[in-house]
């Protein structure tokens, strides 16, 4: 029982963490209507950027946290800035921006490779809380309660700013279709910007959290984060999230049982065979509106 | 003849992992043509290439053999993946399709017995240039009648605007259906050519990177012209071993930034049928002009 | 024709005469290849998923060619140049780059590949090309084919057996938890062979859980494992995973005794995790701390010169390819050909010099006799191993 919770806790934390990335990816997605292939990059930038702030200039928990956050936010205006924007006046639809992405993808990850020295690096062990804190029988790491309750705050606050200020609204609009927001005087220019930051600070939460949890800080933390999390947005519903946080919480847990309840080789497997249920059952997610087709 | 000799060893296969992708880069372009963007190519070529692999391997199929088997292989899987996936609108189309290829790769490397698992196949047969120029020619010339046909016409209404073609008494279903089943076909071919030069093919060989690399090199070539995926594909293989020779340090970086800056200059490809269009209409209206002007100038 | 241009070319055809006696001369005195520059192609994994390692097996391989160089080990004027392509530990790109090296008539033999997948795309090729390679990295059982596919990576085995006895016996263990990689066969027969040592000395199997090599949260394994109460926890697993487990074991409060593999003795593997590692054994074959021999302390010594840093153990194998490379072509007369030197290559029946206190060939596969058991102290130093 004591193991069963135990898990039950580190799937919960490996979840919010496929879900804090996937609640970026997937605002981009929604909103700017682009299939950004270039996410993953911005956790591991994340990391990176947190890292040498430790690394370099000794800073506290919270500023390297900041420091990934808003690096992550800032990489993610100037790659839309510099690979989006370009080709919106254009009308190159999707298809552009995923080139583009694409371009930024192999540029960034081959960036962050000569960040690190191609090392995995990690977080001095002093730089964060690295205790456990004990709860009767169980001992939790202080880490995954951070990254849990980081994202039940990010989900709230997102949720509540898309669907109760005008900021939301005017981001729903922009999604729903650029050009007649922009004839409702929605500032559209000022709307891709505050999402694209918003988008990459998300999930450079994601990237700083689980490089300092998992160890490793290098390009491959992204990529990791950006398979499962791209899950989480299609179980979850790429225009709801609160669909994809409840779908990554559900996939990291999924994933710790059967790995520890039946096997590893099938862990990701399931996954995906999830991920198939789901698109052929259910393709709009959980939580996704039936009436949503975008213009 | 000895430097044309050395070139072609050192390039050679450069050329042909070229012809490979132009594979991948057409079927991706039959999709795409009619509107529908889809990374299925790379299961289709994961159905053919382990097809090709073992009737070529276990069953001593020559390379012919294996060719249609590969092919007939794509196209079925295709049927399936176009049944299911051909409802969901168009956003969700991608993301299925990413969230196949994902599943394929698991599904293969837990499938050894079909597919080796993770310690891949050796592939004993080996297709010569030549024989994939030939197979990539004969595809590129039903691309070309297709394109001409009322099928190609057709297509280029469907994805302009599904809806005005459907009022035209055109079924978008029925032409995105017919679509997937070529993308099966050359994909299966696309996946049996890559095995058979590789020689050695595992679930990693059929996964995200031949899904970016084709569908940049069809985006990059033009996706409005058969012929902008074969030049694309082109263009994207020789691209690392030029940055390779250039500025080796940094190849993968000058890599991307190359295909940024081709993008943002030339969002609609190399080949781009519409600036042939514009540029004859823009011939056209001067030499109107200058025939007015002549005319004038006589009647003055 | 003019009286002049026969003059000429009477005495063209004496000069050539004469300059091909010095050179067959100069070839039976010195019993060494021709004097000239001749390339090894070498496929660098400087990029990619094993990036850390590639780059230590790459300037081994720059030290090796230095050395050779500077020294004339080969022979009076026969120089190496070291010619590298970037595969990023890529099948398809590792094959282009080798048929680019296959044109380049310079490239007289070429090395490469730390994944066994890569070394297995390649065979084909190399053979088909008549071009001789030499493989730095993978340990896949039956990769070497000669005369054309040879390898200085002593396959595993005998160190894991020789570390695995020696723990059963010293800690006495009754139950062992192990993790191992469910998609990587060389650290599977690993831990097989370490668990049939174990279960031979009556230690029973407490657990055994497995990753996966792209895996990067190790906290659930981690949990799973110590859940078995197990005496001993032995990690048989890839370089990332490995440093992550045992980070994982010890911050969920793991106290035990804990072994792991040669992947744990880099430095930085050290630096990423620090005191974590301190007394976790590991079996090794060279170690720049303990290593004594007089080749191994020359190496060492002329690592840190060049890179500022101490050779591990994958320096040391891209270190020893070259020396392989250099001594098949020490023992051919004049130029050198492909075939003749991939003849010679596969003939070796050892790696003459090395820096593992000897290095014996079998057909065309390096065999390793002596290793360490070794383990790092709580500052970083790299020592033999004792139970404490």
């Amino acid at each position: 029982m004591q193991l069963f919770v135990e898990q039950l806790i580190n799937g919960w934390a490996l979840g919010s963490l496929y879900a804090l990335f996937g609640i970026g990816f997937g605002l981009v997605f929604s909103t700017l209507g682009i299939l950004n292939a270039a996410h993953g990059t911005y956790a591991s930038w994340a990391a990176i950027a947190g890292y040498y702030a430790v690394e370099r200039f000794g800073v506290p928990f919270p500023v390297a946290i900041a420091a990934g956050v808003i690096g992550g936010g800032l990489l993610a205006v100037v790659v839309d800035q510099i690979g989006f924007q370009p080709l919106r006046a254009k009308k190159t639809g999707m298809l552009g921006a995923l080139i583009t992405s694409i371009a930024f993808w192999i540029i960034l990850d081959s960036l962050a490779g000569f960040a690190t020295g191609q090392q995995s690096l990690a977080f001095p062990a002093a730089s964060y809380p690295n205790q456990m804190v004990v709860m009767g029988p169980l001992r939790v790491p202080q880490m995954q309660i951070i990254t849990i309750v980081a994202l039940l705050v990010c989900t709230i606050g997102i949720h509540l700013l898309i669907q109760k200020t005008r900021i939301g609204a005017a981001m729903r609009a922009v999604g729903w279709n650029e050009v007649a927001a922009a004839l409702g005087g929605v500032n559209a220019r000022m709307v891709i910007l505050l999402t694209a930051f918003l988008a990459g600070a998300t999930s450079g939460l994601a990237g700083v959290l689980g490089g300092i949890s998992t160890s490793n800080v290098s390009f491959t933390l992204g990529e990791g984060l950006m398979l499962k999390g791209f899950a989480a947005v299609v179980v979850g519903g790429y225009d709801d999230v609160r669909g994809t946080a409840i779908a990554g919480i559900c996939l990291g847990i999924i994933e710790v049982f059967v790995a520890q309840y039946i096997s590893t080789s099938f862990r990701d497997g399931f996954t995906y065979m999830l991920l198939l249920a789901f698109l052929i059952a259910r393709p709009r997610g959980l939580f996704g509106s039936a009436s949503f087709v975008r213009a | 003849m000895e430097t044309f000799l050395d070139l072609w060893a050192a390039y050679g296969s450069t050329v042909t992992f070229a012809m490979v992708n132009a594979l991948f880069a057409l079927s991706t372009y039959a999709v795409l043509s009619t509107g529908v963007l889809s990374f299925t190519t790379v299961v289709f070529a994961a159905v053919g290439g382990f097809l090709a692999a073992q009737l070529s391997g276990k069953f001593g199929l020559p390379l012919w053999a294996a060719f249609p088997a590969a092919a007939l292989g794509g196209g079925f899987a295709a049927a399936v993946v176009a049944f299911a996936f051909l409802r969901l609108e168009s956003h969700w189309m991608a993301l299925a399709s990413l969230a196949l290829v994902l599943i394929t790769r698991v599904t293969a490397l837990n499938a050894p017995a079909l597919t080796g698992g993770v310690n891949g196949l050796i592939v004993p047969v080996r297709v010569e240039p030549l024989e994939l120029a030939i197979l990539l020619a004969l595809c590129t010339v039903v691309f070309w009648r297709l394109h001409r046909s009322w099928f190609g016409l057709a297509s280029r209404a469907v994805r302009e605007d599904a809806a005005v073609a459907s009022t035209m008494g055109i079924s978008p279903y029925r032409i995105q259906f017919i679509a997937f089943l070529i993308s099966g076909v050359v994909g299966g071919l696309g996946g049996a050519a890559l095995a058979f030069t590789l020689q050695f093919i595992s679930p990693e060989t059929y996964f995200i990177g031949i899904a970016f690399t084709m569908i940049a090199s069809t985006v990059l070539g033009g996706s409005f012209h058969w012929l902008g995926p074969i030049i694309g594909a082109a263009v994207f293989t020789a691209l690392p071993t030029t940055m390779q020779a250039i500025v080796p340090q940094i190849e993968d970086v000058a890599k991307g930034v190359v295909l940024l800056l081709i993008m943002i200059f030339l969002p609609r490809g190399l080949i781009d049928p519409r600036a042939w269009g514009l540029k004859k209409a823009a011939k056209l209206r001067e030499e109107t002009e200058a025939k007015r002007a002549a005319e004038r100038d006589a009647h003055a | 024709m003019s009286k002049a241009s026969a003059a000429a070319r009477t005495l063209r055809g004496v000069l050539a005469g004469a300059a091909a006696l010095a050179i067959g001369y100069a070839g039976t005195a010195a019993a060494a290849p021709a004097a000239g520059e001749y390339g090894v192609g070498f496929i660098t994994e400087n990029t990619g998923p094993l990036a850390a390692a590639g780059v230590s097996y790459h300037r081994g391989a720059q030290l090796a060619v230095d050395e050779i160089n500077e020294g004339a080990w080969i022979g009076q004027g026969v120089k190496l140049k070291l010619n590298e392509k970037e595969s990023g530990s890529d099948a398809a790109r590792a094959v282009q780059a080798l048929t680019q090296f296959s044109a380049d008539r310079n490239v007289i033999a070429v090395t490469c590949c730390i994944l066994s997948p890569v070394a297995a795309a390649l065979k084909p090729v190399t053979t088909n090309a008549k071009l001789p390679l030499v493989i730095y990295g993978a340990t896949l059982p039956g990769l070497p084919q000669p005369p054309y596919v040879t390898s200085v990576v002593g396959l595993p085995g005998p160190q894991e057996v020789k570390m695995s006895k020696m723990l059963a016996e010293t800690l006495k263990p009754k139950t062992v938890a192990y993790f191992v990689n469910a998609d990587n066969e060389g650290f599977q027969n690993r831990f097989k062979a370490a668990q049939k040592v174990m279960e031979e000395a009556g230690v029973k199997t407490a657990g055994v859980v497995s990753i996966l090599s792209a895996d990067t949260d190790f906290t659930a394994p981690a949990t799973q494992a110590m859940a078995t109460n197990p005496d001993l926890i032995m990690v048989w697993t890839t370089q990332t995973p490995a440093a992550g487990i045992i980070a994982a074991l010890r911050a969920r409060g793991y106290a035990g005794k804990i072994s792991a593999s040669d992947v744990i003795s880099p430095a930085p593997v050290f630096k990423k995790i620090g005191a974590a590692l301190a007394g976790v054994p590991f079996p090794i074959v060279f170690s720049s701390e303990i290593s004594s021999s007089p080749e191994a302390k020359k190496f060492v010594e002329g690592y840190t010169k060049k890179f500022g840093e101490a050779p591990d153990t994958y320096s040391a194998q891209g270190y020893t390819s070259l020396y392989l490379i250099a001594q098949a072509m020490k023992s051919l007369d004049g130029k050198p050909s492909r075939e003749d030197l991939a003849a010679a290559l596969g003939k070796a029946s050892a790696v003459e010099y090395n820096i593992y206190g000897g290095l014996p060939m079998v057909n065309g596969q390096a065999e390793v006799q002596n290793s360490l058991v070794a383990a790092w102290t709580a500052d970083g130093k790299v020592v033999r191993w004792e139970n404490k």
